[in-house]
């Protein structure tokens, strides 16, 4: 480690539609250090990897590498530039062999073929370095994760980077394989690589990390030195924000007593263990926790959308086996995913159709579809959801975030459920629609339904709930009351997973 | 207001859709009949459809297979077996109606075996139905050891292509009847909404609740009843039930469904398209031979038809894409 620096943030700032990702973030990360980047989700640290990668352009402000502004077109010059990636999910070829994918694009060449013994030989020197015991010639899809993220690792050296970021590395990792990976991130460092650690897990940060930037909101909060610093000094720094947000109720919370939703020992492998917790009648359950704490395979199960390999489901009393989404329809539960695109809504299908997808049973005519019924059916949604515009015949596409989510929304409306699931509702949602949305939530709740909300916006989650399920990676670790909901309570419980003592604040 | 405009213009496309492929078919009429004005003469023309006939009806089917974004690969071959079982029960003698409801109902089960293989065992419809196009074929020869079954009984072949006041052909009547039917089914069921949805986007619509599995299998099964149908109508004509017929047909099908503005990345297609679709092939074909073009080029302008097709489809849609 020294003190010269190798990369500079100059005021940088994105805006996407709707959304400032970064608002002047300026800082140094020195050359040979490993520089924790650390926030809650949509913080920032992606987009400003994305930027530092190519990834991204259009962006404000200037980004120094060893003094010189750089503007990458993409990824690929970054590369060759010497900054490279280690991704998340490891975006490897499978069938091809370890050394054709360190060298994709890269070949060595002899004439025209491409000279798989320079290859090989090229690629087990990279190997022996860093310690694998799988070689050049073996083929991607017989190795484990932890190998494949070496491959990554590799890929990086042979394009001599001076730069490796690796986002969430550890996350699908063993115990043992993260000590690897640590070994060889010291041993990088010694060669005076640079590396940049995007993790959630600070217990790691505090292992491998030298110095520890927290983004908040798009914005430069601190670095710190992170022997001079605690897991609760970087909790706050990451939380401290105005919470005078408006995800907030309105109206008298009335949950009662009954219980419409019981989940005892729920467990899905390798994703979530004994997942047990009860979901009252018109109250807002929600379900905060990091990216990766499996929140949303936790409630597809309670759909149907998963299959359970343990526990039970209870609804309104009765024991339920739930097996697909039908079921779990017909037992008065609606979901509304993660991913509108994807698991919402059909593209080529008009409003009326989509918000017809799942009640088109209920229609009189059994036999033949009466498309005036549909619309009219439709309409009615459409005008609870303040749809804009209010065209049944609009195909949904054509909407925006916001109106699109409102759809799927009315598709759930528009059936018997009274349970009604959401995952990360207002995401890609404008600042207007988020608050529609929240109405939409509490009506239905004063209406007697109950739902389940998955969200990673804190100010979201602890505006709207009643009381709130945290995860961490696949465990329960607590449930709060609304009384007893602040950021830094739950960012612990998410991080950590250990109780919370008070006192500590 | 913006999406006014919007609407308008997706209703104007709805419409353009198919009014593209007669505007195609108007224009292929008009040259074939300035080179040879018999093109245009009434027995021509009932020619022209008589010959859609066989292709319409397995394309028709076979378009509810690509809507849902699958593909049936072997409806040439349970036209085969159709056509040797119908021709069997036949000629010993049953009575031709019996003989056509099992025909149909042998084209449905063969047709729902497909599409269990799709959802049940998981294999994707192009593998599932390459496997089956060569079991059923061998199906076909092994019930009548490799013969044909001959001598279809005059009663069958005059009900299902005979002439109606000895004027229109019967399978005319066979192929706008179950155009007519599955129009309905597709735009006036439950069944035609999910069929569309599950192209569009099938993960949503499991998620919807709906049976996403058994909506597929009725699929399937009605691409057989296509078939059957299409069996039906070659038997009569033939008089002949060749365990080797209908080889290729699949690709005719496929052609007829694409032009028609089927995508073959499922959701998005009509039943009037197809139906035009094959018409137009056949327009072509008879056209070609009308106006005495050799035999080679017919395969390259057939081809050339299908390319041109369908790239003025894409660009159609790309037009109207914001």
């Amino acid at each position: 480690m020294s003190d010269q620096e190798i990369i500079q943030f100059d005021n940088v700032t994105k805006v996407f539609p709707g959304v400032k990702a970064l608002d002047k973030v300026s800082f140094k990360i020195n050359k040979g250090e490993v520089h924790a980047l650390l926030g809650e989700n949509g913080a920032g640290k992606s987009t400003l990897l994305n930027i530092l990668h190519g990834v991204y352009q259009g962006y404000e402000g200037n980004v120094l590498i060893e003094k010189d502004v750089i503007n990458f077109e993409n990824p690929h010059e970054a590369i060759q530039f010497g900054i490279s990636k280690v991704h998340q999910e490891v975006s490897l070829i499978p069938e091809l062999t370890v050394g054709q994918n360190i060298t994709l694009n890269y070949e060595p060449k002899k004439r025209l073929l491409i000279d798989y013994d320079k290859m090989h030989e090229e690629a087990n020197k990279i190997l022996d370095k860093l310690h694998c015991n799988f070689r050049s010639e073996d083929l991607v899809k017989h190795l484990s994760i932890g190998e494949m993220q070496m491959i990554s690792i590799a890929k990086a050296l042979f394009h001599n980077a001076k730069v490796i970021s690796l986002d969430e590395p550890t996350a699908s990792l063993t115990t043992s394989e993260t000590e690897t990976l640590f070994q060889i991130i010291r041993e990088l460092k010694e060669n005076d690589i640079t590396i940049i650690y995007v993790s959630h897990r600070l217990e790691e940060i505090f292992k491998i990390a030298d110095k520890a930037t927290v983004l908040r909101d798009g914005k430069y909060i601190k670095t710190f030195d992170v022997k001079d610093t605690t897991k609760d000094e970087l909790i706050r720094s990451m939380v401290g924000r105005d919470v005078s947000s408006f995800a907030k109720r309105n109206k008298p919370r009335r949950f009662s007593d009954e219980v419409v939703l019981e989940v005892n020992n729920l467990t899905l492998k390798p994703y979530f263990k004994n997942i047990s917790f009860k979901l009252r009648k018109g109250e807002i359950l929600g379900f905060a926790g990091l990216v990766g704490a499996k929140r949303t395979d936790v409630v597809r199960t309670i759909f149907g959308a998963n299959h359970k390999d343990e526990g039970e489901i209870i609804v309104h009393g009765n024991k339920v086996d739930i097996k697909s989404p039908l079921d779990g329809l017909e037992n008065g539960i609606g979901l509304i995913p993660e991913n509108r695109k994807t698991q919402g809504f059909v593209k080529n299908l008009n409003n009326a159709n989509n918000i017809g997808l799942a009640c088109l049973d209920n229609f009189k005519n059994h036999i033949f579809l009466d498309h005036e019924e549909k619309i009219e059916n439709s309409k009615i949604f459409i005008d609870k959801i303040n749809l804009k515009p209010k065209d049944p015949l609009y195909l949904t596409r054509e909407l925006s975030g916001g109106n699109q989510q409102k759809v799927v929304l009315a598709k759930w409306l528009s059936t018997n459920v009274d349970i009604f699931i959401f995952d990360e509702p207002t995401k890609g949602v404008d600042v207007g629609a988020k608050q529609e949305i929240y109405k939409l939530l509490e009506d239905l709740v004063a209406q007697g339904k109950s739902i389940i909300m998955v969200s990673s916006e804190l100010p979201e989650v602890i505006g709207m709930s009643d009381r709130i399920v945290v995860m961490k990676e696949g465990k329960l670790t607590k449930i709060l009351d609304h009384k007893k909901f602040s950021e830094e309570k739950i960012m612990h419980y998410a991080m950590e997973g250990t109780d919370f003592e008070d006192k500590k604040v | 207001m913006l999406w006014r405009g919007q609407i308008l213009k997706i209703k104007k496309f709805k419409v353009f859709r198919e009014f593209g492929i007669l505007v195609a078919l108007f224009v292929m009429v008009i040259i074939f009949t300035a080179i040879n004005p018999i093109y245009i003469s009434f027995n021509n023309i009932i020619d022209i459809v008589q010959q859609s006939a066989i292709n319409g009806l397995i394309a028709i089917g076979i378009t509810f297979a690509i809507l849902t974004a699958g593909i049936d690969l072997s409806v040439g071959s349970s036209l085969a077996i159709v056509i040797v079982v119908v021709g069997k029960f036949l000629t010993s003698g049953v009575n031709p109606i019996f003989a056509i409801i099992i025909g149909v109902l042998i084209g449905f089960l063969l047709g729902v075996f497909n599409g269990l293989l799709i959802t049940k065992l998981k294999i994707q419809p192009f593998v599932a139905t390459l496997g089956t196009m060569s079991v059923y074929r061998g199906i076909a020869y092994v019930i009548t050891g490799g013969w044909p079954v001959l001598n279809m009984p005059r009663d069958f072949r005059n009900l299902v292509s005979g002439r109606v006041f000895n004027i229109i052909p019967i399978p005319i009547f066979i192929l706008i009847g179950f155009a007519i039917i599955t129009h309905i089914l597709l735009n006036h069921t439950r069944f035609g909404t999910y069929v569309y949805s599950i192209g569009g986007n099938e993960e949503a619509t499991r998620l919807s609740g709906v049976n996403v599995e058994k909506n597929k299998v009725l699929a399937y099964g009605l691409v057989g009843v296509g078939a059957a149908l299409a069996a039906l109508v070659l038997l009569a004509r033939l008089g002949t039930g060749e365990p080797t017929a209908g080889q290729g047909y699949e690709l005719d099908a496929i052609a007829a469904a694409a032009i028609g503005g089927t995508s073959l990345a499922g959701g998005k297609g009509s039943v009037l398209g197809t139906f035009l679709g094959a018409i137009l092939l056949s327009a072509l074909k008879v056209g070609l031979i009308v106006t005495g073009v050799d035999t080679f080029w017919q395969f390259i302008a057939t081809g050339s038809i299908i390319i041109i097709a369908v790239y003025l489809e894409h660009v159609q849609s790309q037009l109207y894409k914001k």
